[in-house]
């Protein structure tokens, strides 16, 4: 078992169930030592391919999915996913080559700003992306860029 | 990064935060940067891609400048 296999199954099992395996429970999924499966989660975090809530082994975000609910959830043929931004929550139809919805709003005024993905293209994307953070800087708190 | 109606709802926003403005760019781009970033990520054989990999997919879809620059400037 490598870090990669690690990363597929979490993102499998997060798709299937709808929130990330714990450690113990990807653990008995790929048929490892918690111990190493935990290590894992500790260098995909460092390697910035996950993130972990602080100070736990709990998975917050596997990029695009957040494992909490954001206010920009994504319905798909195969679930609802919430982002954890937009780009995130435009990101999930994009991995998984299907249609998807997101129920974006304006982060200004709270209107309505729903976001059409379609056969690969964008519908009724009227709205701007904004960035606060440059790209150099994300990762410094990746909660806020 | 966050959804707005408009430019003006970015600075209505970033004006009550007293934020500085980053960049935006039309929801139809953030569409071709999520395909171009995440269309591959459920590939056993993904890896994260470089800084300069990075930079050159940014490059690739009209994202330039010092705000997309990942390596330190020469």
């Amino acid at each position: 078992m490598n870090d990669s296999d690690v990363r597929v199954h979490l993102m499998e099992r997060f798709l299937a169930d709808g929130r990330p395996p714990s450690v113990a429970e990807a653990a008995a999924g790929l048929d490892a030592p918690e111990d190493d499966v935990a290590a894992a989660y500790r260098r995909l975090q460092d390697a910035h391919v996950i993130v972990l809530a602080p100070g736990t082994l709990d998975v917050w975000m596997a990029n695009p999915l957040s494992a909490v609910p954001t206010p920009f959830p994504v319905e798909t043929e195969h679930g609802t996913f919430y982002g954890n931004c937009i780009w995130d929550a435009l990101g999930i139809p994009a991995m998984l080559g299907c249609d998807g919805t997101v129920a974006a709003s304006c982060a200004d005024c709270g209107d309505p700003l729903p976001v059409r993905v379609r056969n690969g293209e964008l519908r009724n994307g009227d709205g701007l992306a904004h960035f606060a953070v440059p790209a150099a800087r994300w990762w410094d708190n990746i909660g806020h860029t | 990064m966050l959804a707005f109606r408009s430019e003006e709802h970015v600075d209505w926003w970033l004006a009550a935060r007293r934020l500085g403005r980053g960049t935006s760019f039309p929801l139809e781009q953030a569409w071709r940067l999520a395909q171009a970033w995440y269309h591959d990520r459920l590939d056993p054989s993904w890896r994260r891609k470089t800084p300069e990999e990075a930079e050159a997919l940014f490059g690739g879809i009209g994202l330039t400048g010092d705000f997309w620059r990942l390596r330190p400037s020469l």
